[in-house]
């Protein structure tokens, strides 16, 4: 019989509570995920390119498991706390009858490890298929036919789910069942709502919110500013403010309540009703509500963060070239590198192969004069006033000793590319610099003060800068980036270098061979071909391996913790209502026999759900604005700053996606409210 | 008046609308009540009939004067139009110096002169009382009952009160005793030639005859 109680219970609590079970199902497959991440086929690939870099953020997995374990206890307490909460009747009649409370707790026990083991069964599978397909998504996503695809279950990630899973489970049930045990017959059989609170004069209410406004206005402009990012002591002042802010900002809320019901028309149905029900839920639960609030703020903001970041390191810079290689002790020259390359028959496998050419001015030890450049310098000063003119005030006053770049190398990057080449003459030199040092704001700047053809002097020798100023990468990936260097006719670069200069021969794969199978194996092929030539090279995946890390590794955790942070939040908001309303059950019933119709009942109940979740969840927006920015101020270059409009862009999607679950979320708890509403219509007997 | 499980309160529910009779029809004024639908049955709840609970059902998290108004916003009525009424019959109950105060505030006679007046509010033709004395200590009890006559003497209000406790029930002007879901007995106070301390006697006779059951039946 006890047996079949538990069997039963187990059976109608899943079927009753679909917010707990889901709320299982999301805890598993999340602890499923953070675990089986080192045997995504991306982590896979990533490991060969940048295998330190993986490796750190693997040792992290332990910390986020942790971090997953603590965040995730709270969704499944607050859910689980739900269930015995309704069941506190059921209860109390068990007790009345004589069960001992032993024998209760082990019937709950029983019947919470009973739903759990259900759930690590329905759980892993769906755990397992999600993070294949993810996989396989990202995989797909960013174009690794490379490593081919892996299985990526793991028999280790399953094991230390189900370990974390039952672990929190069964803490949250002690904690719970040990509140519930403790409680007297009476006050477990009747239902009441939360005592009165102690009230202070509504001044104290106003005062705390104007309080909490002041502070959160203070830490969002701290936020933008950038001053939070000055040190730990503004950062944690900042953040301090916010909490503050945000708690006090909640604590006085139930003065504006109160405007609210008292403003209004207090005959519009249910009006003043639904308003004190909102009113005393913010009483109550002011913390819950903004500890609710700041969690959906995290989300907003990794979400933000995340893609955004994500997607400035994704954007790839052009790709032109596939290989370079370096001169060594053994290569000394360009022809030498060729000829290793046609000893391994791997010549053929390119379809262009050329040198590029960068050197110092040799003709000069000078290296405080060598170069001056006095009139573009006094052009930017005549310029208007920028953060950029600045910058560049400050950083050209220091290239007195350029590298050099020869012409003709330059202009087959420039082919490779599809660009138009450069023709200079030959008191003519375009400067280049690199992409990473310089933002479009200032090659702007520096294109409008070249157009005016400026007279430098290089070694003695007057020469006159002219064109725009170049970026494409001279090389692959990173062997040599450039801050400053002038591109010079190849005679010209001869004399000031003197023949003596770096080559790097640049090669990029033959059309036919990328075509048969994608570019990424190709490289890959190419790569342990190359490697028992004993060349030096660098190979577009290296390039390709980083960008992917930092956006694999951003996106990936960010978007983790934002989908986490949000579905904790709304479980516990629509937790909290839901539980309030049962307890205030015999409000709703009152309101049955004054005459109120079941849809009127629903609409007030719908009201009050769209309030409560609506009150965090727009403080939550409105800080996310600053929040999301102060992010990009803090982790961001220059060169993504400037991209407003894409960043909006961003947010815009951001905040349709967290109003889908927020929609979803409130879509389930007005079900289930609906459905609690329509137990009340059915009369009871009361004695 | 009647025993347990005799069928009382289900009849006020029936009346009230808050059950479906299984058969049979209810007419009040000449409408049969289970036939309402819509509008006209909110509108039938809302103005026809008023409520008064044993437990006084206020909701809590209402002051006094929201919970008199509650009727009103269930049933889309202007407020102003009821003011007027609501100051009258503050003043009536006597409890003008507890609307702005909470249930929690107020001693159970308050309590339940509040919910009196959300009853009356809306000036329904006829109030449905479940033993409103039931939570009542008599002092409050008979204040209340006294109200309560008041009413129905001075504006006519009809009065339909389930009860159990004769004290109450001598108040009344015809008692009616109900027996598994029958009614069996009548007993009327003739007015004016009967004190209300003798028709109270003649009840707690009836009561005493009628304490077997059905097979004591007079």
């Amino acid at each position: 019989m006890f047996f079949k109680l538990i069997s039963r219970n187990s059976r109608r609590n899943r079927k009753e509570n679909g917010l707990l079970f889901s709320s299982l199902l999301v805890s598993i497959i999340a602890f499923y995920i953070i675990l089986a991440l080192p045997r995504q086929d991306v982590m896979v690939f990533l490991q060969e390119m940048e295998s330190v870099a993986v490796s750190k953020l693997m040792t992290l997995i332990p910390v986020f498991y942790g971090m997953a374990l603590f965040i995730l206890f709270f969704l499944i307490y607050y859910a689980s706390k739900f269930q015995l909460e309704r069941r506190r009747h059921e209860f109390g009649v068990y007790l009345m009858m004589g069960m001992r409370r032993v024998k209760l707790f082990a019937m709950l026990l029983a019947e919470d490890f009973r739903n759990s083991i259900l759930s690590l069964a329905v759980g892993l599978p769906i755990a397992v298929l999600l993070s294949e397909l993810v996989s396989l998504v990202t995989a797909r996503l960013v174009g690794i036919g490379i490593v081919g695809h892996q299985v990526s279950f793991s028999l280790h990630a399953v094991w230390w789910t189900a370990m974390g899973f039952l672990l929190i489970k069964l803490t949250a049930f002690l904690l719970l069942s040990g509140r519930i045990s403790r409680q007297e017959i009476g006050s477990l059989l009747t239902e009441t709502p939360d005592g009165v609170k102690r009230q202070l004069p509504p001044l104290c209410y106003a005062i705390s919110s104007l309080i909490g406004i002041l502070c959160l206005a203070a830490a969002y402009a701290m936020a933008i500013k950038g001053s939070a990012w000055q040190g730990i002591r503004n950062m944690g002042l900042t953040v301090l403010l916010g909490l503050l802010g945000t708690f006090s900002f909640f604590w006085g809320l139930r003065f504006l309540m109160g405007l609210a019901v008292r403003s209004g028309r207090s005959d519009r149905r249910l009006h003043v009703f639904n308003f004190r029900q909102i009113q005393e839920t913010v009483i109550h639960r002011s913390g819950a509500l903004a500890v609710c609030s700041l969690l959906i703020l995290s989300a907003l903001c990794c979400f933000g963060a995340g893609v955004a970041i994500s997607r400035f390191y994704g954007e790839s810079e052009q790709h032109v070239l596939d290989y370079t290689f370096q001169t060594t002790e053994n290569m000394h020259s360009g022809a030498d590198i060729r000829q290793t390359l046609a000893e391994h028959h791997l010549d053929t496998r390119f379809s262009d192969l050329f040198e590029m050419k960068v050197g110092h001015i040799n003709t000069s030890d000078d290296t405080r004069n060598a170069f001056r450049m006095e009139p573009v310098m006094n052009a930017l000063r005549d310029m208007p006033s920028s953060a950029d003119r600045d910058v560049l005030l400050n950083n050209l006053q220091f290239t007195t000793y350029p590298y050099l770049i020869s012409l003709s190398s330059y202009n087959r990057v420039l082919t490779a590319a599809d660009m138009p080449v450069l023709e200079l003459g030959t008191d003519e030199a375009a400067v280049y610099i690199d992409s990473s040092f310089t933002t479009n704001g200032r090659t702007r700047i520096l294109n409008e003060v070249f157009r005016s053809r400026p007279e430098t002097v290089l070694d003695g020798n007057p020469l006159f800068l002219t064109g725009t100023v170049q970026t494409t990468k001279l090389v692959t990936d990173r062997t040599i980036t450039l801050s400053f260097a002038l591109i010079l006719p190849d005679d010209v670069f001869e004399r000031y270098t003197q023949g003596s200069y770096s080559v790097y021969l640049n090669g990029i794969l033959a059309q036919d061979m990328a075509r048969d199978t994608s570019l990424m194996s190709a490289i890959s092929e190419m790569n342990s071909a190359l490697d028992g030539t004993g060349l030096s090279y660098e190979s577009y995946l290296q390039n390709m391996g980083r960008q992917l890390f930092y956006m694999v590794a951003a996106s990936y955790i960010t978007i983790y913790l934002a989908i986490i942070f949000l579905l904790i939040a709304n479980t516990v908001i629509g937790v909290q209502f839901l539980m309030g309303q049962q307890k205030s059950g015999r409000r709703y019933r009152t309101l049955i026999r004054l005459g109120a119709p079941y849809r009127t009942l629903c609409r007030s109940a719908r009201k009050q759900i769209r309030w409560y979740f609506g009150i965090p969840t727009v403080v939550a927006v409105f800080s996310s604005l600053f929040g999301v920015r102060a992010l990009l101020t803090g982790f961001l270059s220059y060169n993504a700053k400037e991209d407003l409009p894409e960043m909006m862009l961003v947010s815009a999607a951001m905040i349709l996606a967290l109003c889908v679950i927020e929609y979803i979320y409130v879509a389930a708890v007005k079900h289930s409210s609906d459905r609690y509403l329509l137990s009340l219509i059915v009369p009871e007997r009361e004695e | 008046m009647g025993s347990s499980g005799s069928g009382k309160s289900t009849l006020l529910n029936c009346i009230a609308t808050v059950i479906h009779p299984g058969s049979g029809s209810i007419t009040m004024n000449g409408r049969q009540v289970q036939a309402l639908k819509g509008a006209a049955l909110a509108d039938y709840r809302g103005k026809e009939i008023g409520y008064l609970f044993q437990n006084f059902e206020l909701l809590d998290n209402l002051t006094g004067y929201e919970n008199i108004l509650l009727p009103l916003s269930l049933h889309g009525v202007p407020e102003k139009e009821s003011r007027k009424r609501l100051e009258k019959l503050a003043a009536y109950l006597e409890i003008k110096d507890v609307l702005q105060k909470f249930p929690s505030q107020m001693s159970g006679g308050q309590k339940q002169r509040v919910a009196a007046a959300r009853a009356l509010i809306l000036n329904p033709g006829i109030i449905l009382a479940d033993e409103p004395t039931g939570a009542l200590d008599s002092r409050n009890a008979k204040a209340l009952m006294e109200k309560l006559a008041g009413l129905n003497r001075n504006s006519n209000t009809t009065i339909l009160m389930v009860t159990h406790d004769c004290n109450a029930a001598s108040y009344c002007k015809r008692i009616l005793f109900i027996q598994d879901g029958m009614i069996f007995h009548e007993l009327r106070r003739s007015i004016p030639e009967e004190s209300q301390q003798e028709f109270y006697e003649r009840i707690l006779k009836a009561m005493a005859q009628l304490g077997g059951g059905s097979a004591n039946v007079l």
